[in-house]
């Protein structure tokens, strides 16, 4: 096995305003590994995954995902530079939104193919058929002319994630990809996780599904206030050492 | 940002296009030099003065005694004509920026004139009438009209005549319009020359209003008038209208059009005027029906057309810079929306088409008139677009982000579809308005739909058929417009369950 991770961050730092999210994050996973951020809301497990793509632009640290390196804190590094650097670095990830933001102008089949063929540049008969596998495996073969707007939300999200994966990523992003769902279509999106997990995908997800994250995950992170408080194997979550950790989990495995 | 910079050059590359695509027409035809090639003089005139400047109501082509004169005029003189149709207040302004070399059009010589203008020799010899409402006992003088309302085109001879008797103006486009307002009672006296208002009342056959009295002692001379760069365009119609005197050819048309020859001094009294245009007010709305649907289809629509597309593009590429992070992007942006929204549609033509003429930007009628209608559509459009932009979520721009696009690419596949259909009701309206908005390009010299109705109703007064009968054009027009609006949101927005 490689000894060399193939996500690295270190040192990642984040300020909102006066308002600082991150405080210092560093965090690594291996390839083929599902990584789990939890914790309370603002304590900044989405804002470490949209720093994974630049969604947000952190302060200062690096990230390097496989060969694609950011060092954010480097203000040397010109304009043109810096958009070559995000846009590779872009292009190991895929993401899975909360409220799966496919566009709803495109058919199922397109929102798949938007990103190989118009981005990538993939010829569109290899690209669909690829498109269509995927469909299959998230269990929507037959949807692929259907208009986003015609799906549940949890077909919805299950295209979402197969465009994600259209992207053949190195890593598919996931941010709390249910927590925008009825209770009853959790299920569905969750088990196409669980078996992309299983697969070999390299996820990191953040979620609030902790059952599921103990099921799934190689390595969970706890974060609070801007700082990794605790992390570990799924065994974090059934041993969790800090206080603060524990106090969480009991809160949201027990509610009431 | 670099994105910004591109967006700059975008709006900079795109007013350059533009500005060239408008003015690429407008190469003005100086006159030559040199007197013995054929050069050609373009002559300004109002085109709606029966019977000296008109539209022959059966064939539709320009006619009348001044357009015989300088006809004449052209053929000793070895021009070619080219005619400028305008209201009469515009034809000055036209002279002054140089888009026509001569007026032919009944100009009475005077002292203000003199001082700024060239006259040729005189070429009529009329008098000034006053005309009131029939039944009008209390006006026989210009003394009687100190403090009356008088309708007059306002740079006109009579105008001033009137005003100097201390008449209050109210100003006017053309004669026929100045004799209706005093039909309808809106206006007290009319001051114009004596064959103008015997034209009308022969084709009108209105006995509602009426010959009161002269205005004033003196007899007006009429002269063709050149600016006073251009000298050697006057002596060269002196020369022909000598020439013209001496072998009768004035005399003769002077005889054709008013049985009595009026290009000498002491004329002989005009009283048989036949009238320009005698025919009933169907063969008039019939007669008006061809030019007016050749005005729509030559000038209305095109102009439409052309003036919607490039105001699109404008709009597009301003509603981007006025979005724009970067400060120089959005101040031009915002300032042009402000202007074109914050300034009447009729000023904006003014200036493209005299006010650009003045400093040496001497654009056509039609790029003129394409140019003010795309930039005021350019500039309404824009918000429309920009808040059709800012209705696109956020979650859009990050998800065509995370599938690795950039900004044109982005905005180009995923934001602008989208946009599209929220924008397409409101553009709708833009458009409706901008066909109908095209008609105040009459006032431009453009001979589209509206020009073409104002031309018939001059020498017949059939206002209401006519006009009429043009907003039944524009509607037709606009209600299969407003049709294909539907069919189009459908398809833009197939994909909203």
């Amino acid at each position: 096995m490689s000894t060399t991770p193939l996500i690295e961050v270190r040192g990642l730092r984040k300020a909102f305003d006066d308002h600082v999210v991150l405080k210092g994050v560093d965090l690594s996973a291996d390839d083929g590994t599902a990584t789990a951020l939890i914790g309370p809301s603002g304590s900044g497990k989405t804002t470490i995954l949209r720093s994974l793509n630049v969604l947000e632009v952190p302060d200062s640290g690096t990230v390097r995902i496989a060969d694609a390196t950011i060092d954010f804190g480097d203000t040397s590094v010109d304009r043109s530079t810096r958009r070559d650097e995000v846009d590779a670095l872009r292009s190991h990830s895929g993401m899975v939104f909360q409220s799966h933001h496919l566009f709803p102008h495109k058919t199922v089949l397109q929102n798949l193919l938007e990103g190989p063929v118009q981005v990538q540049g993939r010829e569109v008969e290899e690209a669909t058929a690829d498109a269509r596998r995927l469909l299959e495996q998230v269990g929507l073969d037959g949807r692929e002319d259907q208009y986003p707007s015609q799906l549940s939300g949890g077909q919805q999200q299950r295209v979402g994630i197969a465009r994600a994966l259209a992207l053949n990523p190195k890593v598919v992003l996931l941010d709390e990809p249910t927590s925008a769902l009825d209770p009853e279509l959790v299920g569905e999106v969750l088990a196409v996780v669980r078996d992309l997990a299983t697969s070999g995908w390299t996820l990191v997800i953040v979620t609030h599904e902790i059952r599921f994250a103990r099921d799934v995950a190689d390595q969970v992170l706890f974060l609070d206030e801007g700082v990794i408080a605790e992390r570990g194997g799924a065994d974090v979550l059934h041993d969790p050492q800090h206080e603060r950790t524990k106090q969480f989990l009991r809160r949201v495995l027990e509610p009431g | 940002m670099q994105q910004s910079r591109r967006a700059l050059a975008l709006v900079v590359l795109s007013w350059l296009v533009a500005t060239v695509a408008l003015t690429g027409g407008a190469a003005s035809a100086e006159t030559a030099s040199s007197p013995a090639e054929a050069r050609t003089v373009r002559v300004g005139t109002e085109g709606t003065y029966p019977p000296f400047t008109f539209h022959d109501p059966d064939t539709d082509e320009l006619t009348g005694f001044d357009i015989e004169v300088i006809r004449a005029v052209a053929d000793e003189a070895g021009w070619d004509l080219e005619f400028v149709e305008a209201p009469f207040d515009s034809i000055f302004p036209a002279l002054d920026a140089g888009r026509v070399d001569v007026i032919a059009n009944q100009i009475t010589i005077n002292p203000e004139r003199e001082a700024r203008y060239l006259f040729s020799a005189p070429y009529t010899y009329s008098r000034g009438v006053i005309v009131t409402a029939a039944g009008n006992d209390d006006v026989r003088t210009l003394d009687d009209i100190d403090g009356l309302v008088a309708a007059e085109s306002e740079t006109s001879n009579w105008a001033q005549v009137a005003r100097d008797a201390g008449a209050e103006i109210r100003v006017v486009d053309q004669f026929a319009q100045a004799a209706e307002l005093l039909v309808q009672g809106r206006v007290d006296v009319v001051v114009n020359d004596n064959i103008a208002v015997l034209d009308y009342l022969a084709s009108t056959g209105s006995d509602e209003i009426e010959i009161v009295g002269d205005a004033g002692e003196d007899v007006g001379q009429q002269a063709l008038t050149f600016r006073q760069d251009s000298p050697e365009l006057q002596q060269e119609a002196d020369d022909a209208l000598a020439r013209l005197a001496d072998d009768g050819t004035l005399a003769g048309i002077s005889e054709d059009y008013f049985g009595a020859d009026v290009t000498i001094e002491d004329a002989a009294e005009v009283k048989d005027v036949t009238g320009s245009d005698t025919r009933s007010t169907p063969e008039v709305v019939r007669g008006a029906a061809w030019p007016m649907l050749k005005g729509l289809l030559v000038y209305t629509l095109p102009l439409t057309a052309a003036s919607f597309a490039i105001g699109l593009v404008l709009a597009l590429v301003t509603a981007l810079a006025r979005m724009s992070s970067n400060r120089l992007v959005q101040l031009p942006a915002r300032v042009y929306i402000s202007a074109i929204r914050g300034t009447p549609l009729l000023v904006q033509l003014f200036i493209a088409f005299y006010g650009l003429g003045q400093i040496g930007l001497t654009i056509p009628p039609v790029p003129a008139a394409m140019l003010a209608l795309s930039l005021n559509v350019g500039g309404y459009a824009a918000e429309i677009i920009r808040g059709a932009i800012l209705s696109v979520p956020r979650g859009q721009y990050e998800a065509a982000t995370t599938i690795g696009m950039r900004y044109p690419q982005l905005m180009r596949r995923i934001v602008l579809p989208q946009a599209a259909r929220i924008a397409v009701p409101p553009l709708s309206n833009t458009l409706l308005s901008l066909i109908k908005d095209t008609s105040l390009a009459s006032v431009i010299l453009v001979p589209e739909l509206l020009r073409q109705a104002i031309n018939a109703a001059s020498p017949s007064a059939d206002f209401m058929p006519l006009y009429l009968f043009a907003a039944l054009y524009y509607w037709i027009v606009c209600f299969i417009v407003a049709q294909a609006q539907e069919p189009l949101e459908r398809r833009l927005g197939r994909y909203v369950a």
